[in-house]
Order: C-alpha cells, then sequence, then structure tokens
C-alpha cells in the first residue's frame, strides 16, 4: 500500500494504492496524520488504484473524515471502483462521504 | 491449549465427505492465506470479480471476529475453518474457541448516529454478501453460504 500526495492549489490530492484492509489501516493512517496534523482545510483520496478494501478499510477512512471535521476539514472520495463503492452503499457510508465519479470533477467542484 | 506448528496450522485437510478444513492459531496474519486458498481452490469454478471479492471480504471478515473478538487474540487458541460445495453453493464455517457472542446484539451500523462509529460493520457486510448466514447458539461457530451461479 502507498499514499501519494500532491498539493494542487488551495487542496490535497492522494492517491492510495493497494489495498485498505486491518493489515494496511495502520499505514493509511499515520499517512494522512501529518496532513490532519496541518490542518489541510480539502483532501480529495484518489481510489482509482485501490482493489480491496474490508470493513477496517472503512472504518479507517470514516477516523480520517472525522479528524478532519473535528477542525472544519472536507474530504471527498472519487474514482471508486464499482465493487468498493457498492460497500460504501450497503454500509451507507455514502451519506457520510462527497463521493465524486473521478479526480478532476471533484477538483473543479471542490468548493 | 492447543498449539500448532505453521507447517500443521496451513495444511488443508480433506475428510470423507469432501470438506477441507484448516486450523489457525489465533493470529491475525493468517488470514490472508486462509482466503488465498480458498480462492485458489474455487479458480476451476471460473466465477466472476465481483463474487471472488464477496467471497474474500466475508472470509477475512469472518476469521478476524473469530480471532480478535472469539479467541481474545490469543495465539493459544486456533480458528478452524471448513468449507465445501453444496450444489451450487460455497459453504464456509469458521469456529473459534471463544465464549461465543450474540449476533443480534450487534448494532445496526447503518443508522445515522451509528455511521461515525469505528466498528461494527463487518458482520453487517457479511449478512448482506452472503446468502446465508447462520450461528450456532454458543454464538462460536457461524455458517456462511455463497450461492455461485
Amino acid at each position: 500500500m502507498s499514499v501519494k500526495t500532491e498539493v494542487k492549489n488551495d487542496l490535497t490530492v492522494c492517491c492510495v494504492e493497494g489495498e485498505i484492509d486491518i493489515n494496511t489501516a495502520p499505514d493509511i493512517k499515520k499517512a494522512f496524520e501529518k496532513l490532519i496534523s496541518k490542518k489541510t482545510p480539502k483532501i480529495v483520496i484518489n481510489l482509482t488504484r485501490v482493489t480491496y478494501v474490508d470493513s477496517s478499510g472503512l472504518a479507517t477512512l470514516v477516523e480520517i473524515l472525522k479528524n478532519m471535521k473535528a477542525y472544519g476539514g472536507r474530504m471527498r472520495l472519487s474514482n471508486m471502483s464499482h465493487k468498493i463503492k457498492s460497500l460504501f452503499e450497503i454500509t451507507k457510508l455514502e451519506k457520510l462521504f462527497e463521493i465524486i465519479a473521478d479526480e478532476a470533477e471533484a477538483i473543479s467542484t471542490f468548493i | 491449549m492447543l498449539s500448532l506448528d505453521r507447517s500443521e496450522s496451513l495444511m488443508n485437510r480433506q475428510s470423507d465427505t469432501g470438506k477441507l478444513s484448516v486450523k489457525i492459531p489465533s493470529e491475525i496474519k493468517h488470514i490472508r492465506g486462509v482466503s488465498s486458498g480458498i480462492l485458489k481452490w474455487l479458480e476451476p469454478r471460473k466465477l466472476d470479480d465481483s463474487r471472488l471479492f464477496d467471497i474474500r471480504l466475508c472470509v477475512e471478515e469472518v476469521l478476524r471476529n473469530a480471532i480478535m473478538h472469539g479467541n481474545d487474540n490469543d495465539k493459544e487458541l486456533i480458528v478452524r475453518i471448513s468449507y465445501w460445495l453444496e450444489g451450487d453453493s460455497l459453504v464456509i464455517e469458521v469456529e473459534d474457541q471463544g465464549k461465543g457472542f450474540d449476533a443480534g446484539k450487534v448494532p445496526d451500523p447503518t443508522i445515522d448516529k451509528n455511521l461515525m462509529k469505528g466498528s461494527g460493520r463487518g458482520v453487517y457486510l457479511v449478512r448482506k454478501l452472503t446468502d446465508k448466514m447462520e450461528f450456532n447458539d454458543k454464538g462460536n461457530r457461524v455458517r456462511l453460504t455463497k450461492y455461485l451461479k
């Protein structure tokens, strides 16, 4: 698993590659801790290269969102595979997250 | 207490009834090996990626529950996994050596007040992604049935 971060104007795009599950959750949390400690206002997490997410992975994303909301930050998820999106639908997490089809749209409409 | 060496723990055994079974110590690091073994065993069925994803997720979620909540991460306790085909369905049974738990008491993770919670989605996902999820009375053995066609 890896997280590549790129700053684009006032927002930060994070491309996650690999699996987000119980094994990688600690590394994912660590990768986002730095951005959260700096109170990064807007983050787009591009999931195009994420092949697998389990309940621990979902919980990790919820925790990152919760930590961002604590200081008024906002997070968007983009480029989710159909399968991973279905997990967000089943668990109703789609109500919690801003899920955008692709990164360009997530950036251009992120006001 | 039963302690297993690694070679025994990761070995698949086939019973006379065609059931395959494997025992693992209660350590998260063994989960991936079990799910990979089941998916490899299913390869001749040429299942689509979506079904394989569901099977992997369900196996890993119930194993994690068995290890962390059932056996309380006690490496001396084992988790037994059995799997077999019944007609066009895959059946997977996972049993831990813990006191058992009441799946009915797991709060619904999809109601608004629980959405931000960090846990509780595993059992819910497994129930949604399988065709049947049954527990024994004690609550330390779960049987999943997943239709494959």
